[in-house]
């Protein structure tokens, strides 16, 4: 039945494609990607995984807050492009430049952003998911500081599409890196920042938070253990979480209280969480992280 | 400007998804429409569709981190929830947050998380006729 489905929508989207070959043979590689994940997989199940992960936004947002200086050199060159000439590469860069790109926004360093902009079509167009990447408003939008919440919505919305409409079309694999290559892009960039300001312990700890988070990536990656290059990423993730293993989370519940201001049920949130974090872990959790981030973008 | 950017999505929304019928419950545009309505301040991360037609309860869920507030919002028929109640839940499935207050239908929440984690977005149905209606999440530090 599944396969019936895909045919189907292959063919569909085969018929309404603009006849590039390039773009078909892309759509076909994404297929045959599908063919290779694991059966009895239950998409809803992934689905919903990819949907918990949260956005590297609120790092970046984050990093601006503590006061951390702007720091392209941290970032994925856009120059790199021509070297990621397989799916697996196009969809985990498609996720570092979407980070890179938000981190420029949020520092307001738009014309950064557009070569990022440029790099983000140019994938998502050899992906075949270039439709939902609005450019020229991205672009009208980056022209002015004053944009920053538009430009942040409208980014943040032609992503979501993207992963909704990838794991629509069952290719939930190109999502799961498109998603994982966001996260471990924002965690190097964290990483660097917190080697940079060693005495700023929230970034600390929010490295050794990311260990709720790896472990959702590792748990999709579990589903697509037949692909190579997939199975070869979760292998070095695992290593990442040995570091992690020696973090410790501890959460302790306690009822919220509420009170209603102009509406809006205000919570108060009682609850707490204590992260256990050494400088060594986190020194540790860099150098693991930023090894794998060198195979991805290479 | 941003009022510009929701209409051209609103349109484009419209023009790629078919017309429902009278038994439909066209729960992306409500959930489109909940995005402006997040609370100034607040970045959108995520919009929800939230059909009940078929169901008891629609969940999502979300990992909120500690010094993060959320902000969840609820659109549905009128300019009430239409019954509609957002819940929030930790991982051990404690409900540490919810829309609606001493019977009162409440259209937002702010929950400024004290504890990272997975997080449950449930949404419930008070009132027989409704079932159908949309939600955003968004966040600021």
């Amino acid at each position: 039945m599944k396969l019936f489905v895909i045919g189907v929508a292959a063919a569909l989207l085969v018929s309404c494609s603009s006849g590039k070959k390039p773009d078909d043979e892309a759509f076909l590689q994404s297929l045959e990607k599908d063919a290779s994940a694991g059966p009895g997989v239950d998409e809803e199940v992934i689905n919903a995984i990819l949907e918990q992960i949260p956005s590297p936004l609120e790092i970046s947002v984050l990093l601006k807050e503590s006061g951390s200086k702007y720091a392209p050199e941290m970032l994925n060159s856009s120059n790199n492009l021509p070297r990621y000439n397989s799916n697996y590469k196009k969809a985990l860069n498609l996720g570092i430049y979407g980070t890179d790109l938000g981190y420029t926004n949020i520092f307001g360093r738009n014309q950064d952003g557009i070569k990022y902009i440029s790099s983000i079509k140019s994938l998502a167009d050899e992906l075949n998911i270039g439709q939902f990447f609005d450019t020229p408003t991205i672009v009208r939008l980056a022209a002015n500081s004053k944009n920053l919440d538009s430009l942040l919505l409208v980014t943040t919305l032609n992503f979501n599409h993207i992963n909704h409409y990838l794991q629509s079309q069952s290719r939930d694999n190109l999502s799961v890196l498109l998603l994982t290559g966001g996260w471990l892009e924002a965690m190097q960039i964290t990483c660097q920042t917190a080697a940079k300001n060693p005495g700023n312990k929230e970034l600390q700890e929010k490295i050794g938070e990311q260990k709720i988070i790896l472990e959702q990536i590792l748990l999709l990656f579990s589903f697509y253990e037949s692909d190579q290059n997939m199975a070869a990423l979760k292998a070095d993730l695992e290593k990442l979480k040995d570091a992690y293993d020696k973090v410790e989370i501890s959460y302790t519940y306690k009822e919220s209280t509420m009170e209603i201001i102009d509406g809006v049920a205000v919570i108060k949130d009682n609850s707490t969480t204590s992260i256990n974090i050494t400088p060594e872990n986190v020194e540790e959790i860099k150098n693991i992280t930023n090894s794998i981030r060198e195979k991805v973008i290479s | 400007m941003k009022k510009l950017v929701f209409a051209l999505l609103c349109l484009s929304s419209l023009g790629m998804s078919p017309a429902p019928d009278d038994q439909e419950c066209n729960s992306e545009n409500f959930a489109t429409a909940c995005i402006p309505k997040l609370a100034t301040g607040f970045n959108f991360l995520k919009s929800y569709k939230v059909d009940g037609l078929a169901k008891d309860k629609v969940e999502y869920s979300y990992v909120f981190t500690k010094g993060t507030q959320y902000m969840i919002n609820l659109c549905a028929n009128g300019a009430a929830t239409d019954g509609i109640v957002v819940s929030i839940f930790d991982k051990e499935r404690n409900k540490v947050a919810t829309s609606k207050v001493n019977g009162q239908f409440i259209s937002a929440i702010a929950y400024p998380c004290n504890a990272t984690g997975i997080y449950y977005i449930q949404y419930t149905f008070d009132e027989p006729s409704g079932h159908c209606g949309g939600s955003a999440l968004g966040f600021k530090r």
